[in-house]
């Protein structure tokens, strides 16, 4: 690669977060130049920017963790007993839940529990743990028998096949899930606001009900630079995770 | 308390049915109206980058960029300009639907084996008749794959377009949520999650029909 490629590669590596931290430069400024009344200037400070993009960041990702903390293993389990009812049941539930509405999910969990911030993680979880086993089966099942089989006839045990040719070659599949689940979560998380468990989600839902833009404003583009970053983060760490002979 | 609640489910339903089918067909109209606007103009855009790297890159990055951003952010920045209600929900449902479509578009375009747009040049074909007699028959499944990507995505999104008083389901999952603590939350809110995912489940059946008799009949399997 020459110099010149590796520059260009770096640039467009760097495009999205340059464009990002733009457009939250021209919004905050835009907003520097406003007179805040008595309701704006109670949001639109340091603090309670800071802490509402606090609970909507630990919102998403704690629920992430938690998401691929409990799916893969259960991901791993199903693969394992090669039942093919336990797949198709997976695959099932898998889509059913991808028909079902985040904002149903988080509402019902409210009604027949409690409203609050543990609801909001718990429907996180249960809204993302889905669509993750389903890719993480996927991509176990995508491993090419012949591979599976060659490694087994080189004397690999089954945990070994596991860990060092199913996990690596199924690896893209998985960290594409994962990074679904986040973007996802962030999104979510901006709906968490009906039931109390705060975000950034307050300020959108605020901004509406009071009609003030400009806090309306802070707070989607907040929380769209947020689901933007973290996609492009994760796509970093994708490609940086990926075995080198994919 | 919920196991009694639960209990008036049917009494729920048969009472308020007429109700639940109306938001039913206003949730497909808006799913309905906002997929068409989508294909036309997302196979539009595939239509104009699919053999042109750079702009091909800078509208497929462009659209996944867009489709991360949380579909209440969106409506709530919308709402301002468009108002309250049918417009606000099928722009932003048109803003999710295009990076399926487009990329789809793209994807199947470029699958299109290429001896097969040049024999049609051969035999004196337009530019205008290969694209339409050769190449978006043969890219219609893809696209179509596409489409129905899309329609997954907005219904779950349009039951959150109630928020800004948009139509259909989620006015129901939203009466819910004020009515927390009275007798009905329960049965609003279950009312319309399921009726959404039964919704999505049919949308999307519907789709296996489309994609088959959609599909020219020598590419059928």
């Amino acid at each position: 690669m020459t110099v010149h490629t590796g520059q260009r590669n770096a640039l467009r590596r760097f495009t999205t977060p340059i464009a990002v931290v733009l457009v939250l430069g021209a919004v905050f400024a835009w907003v520097g130049t406003l007179d805040l009344d008595s309701i704006e200037s109670r949001t639109l400070n340091a603090e309670h920017l800071l802490d509402r993009t606090r609970e909507h960041l630990v919102l998403t990702v704690v629920s992430s963790a938690l998401v691929a903390v409990l799916a893969i293993p259960t991901a791993v389990l199903a693969h394992r007993v090669r039942s093919r009812i336990v797949k198709a049941v997976v695959i099932g539930l898998g889509n059913i839940g991808q028909a079902t509405p985040a904002v149903g999910v988080v509402i019902l969990l409210a009604i027949v529990w409690r409203t609050g911030f543990t609801t909001a993680l718990v429907s996180l979880v249960a809204y993302c743990f889905l669509p993750v086993l389903r890719n993480t089966l996927t991509g176990l099942e995508q491993v090419d028998a012949a591979t599976r089989e060659a490694a087994r006839g080189m004397g690999m045990t089954p945990n070994q096949v596991l860990w060092r040719i199913e996990l690596p070659l199924a690896s893209p599949v998985i960290l594409a899930g994962l990074r679904t689940a986040l973007v996802f979560s962030v999104g979510v998380a901006t709906i968490a606001t009906f039931i109390n468990a705060g975000g950034l989600g307050d300020m959108i839902v605020n901004g509406l009900k009071l009609q003030r833009f400009s806090v309306l404003l802070v707070g989607a583009v907040l929380v769209a630079a947020i689901a933007v970053l973290i996609d492009w983060a994760a796509g970093l760490v994708e490609d940086r995770v990926r075995p080198r002979g994919l | 308390m919920t196991g009694l609640q639960l209990a008036n489910l049917d009494d729920f339903l048969a009472r308020r049915w007429e109700d639940v089918v109306e938001l039913a067909l206003q949730h497909l109209a808006a799913v309905a109206i906002s997929l068409a606007l989508a294909t036309a103009i997302g196979v539009l855009i595939g239509l104009l980058v699919w053999d042109r790297p750079v702009p091909r890159s800078v509208s497929l990055t462009a659209a996944g960029i867009a489709i991360t951003i949380p579909s209440l952010a969106l409506l709530a920045l919308l709402s301002p300009v468009l108002g309250l209600g049918w417009a606000p929900t099928i722009v932003s449902l048109v803003f999710y639907s295009l990076l399926p479509i487009v990329r789809n578009t793209v994807v199947g375009l470029r699958e299109v084996p290429g001896h097969l747009v040049e024999s049609a040049r051969g035999m004196g074909m337009t530019p205008a008749a290969v694209l339409l007699r050769i190449q978006l028959p043969l890219a219609w499944p893809v696209i179509v794959t596409g489409i129905r990507v899309a329609a997954q995505l907005t219904v779950g999104i349009a039951a959150i377009a109630a928020y800004v008083a948009g139509p259909g389901l989620g006015v129901y999952i939203f009466r819910g949520l004020s009515s927390l603590g009275s007798v009905n939350a329960l049965n609003f809110a279950l009312t319309g999650t399921l009726c959404v995912v039964l919704l999505a489940l049919l949308i999307d059946g519907a789709f296996v029909l489309i994609t088959r008799y959609s599909t020219p009949r020598g590419l059928r399997a």
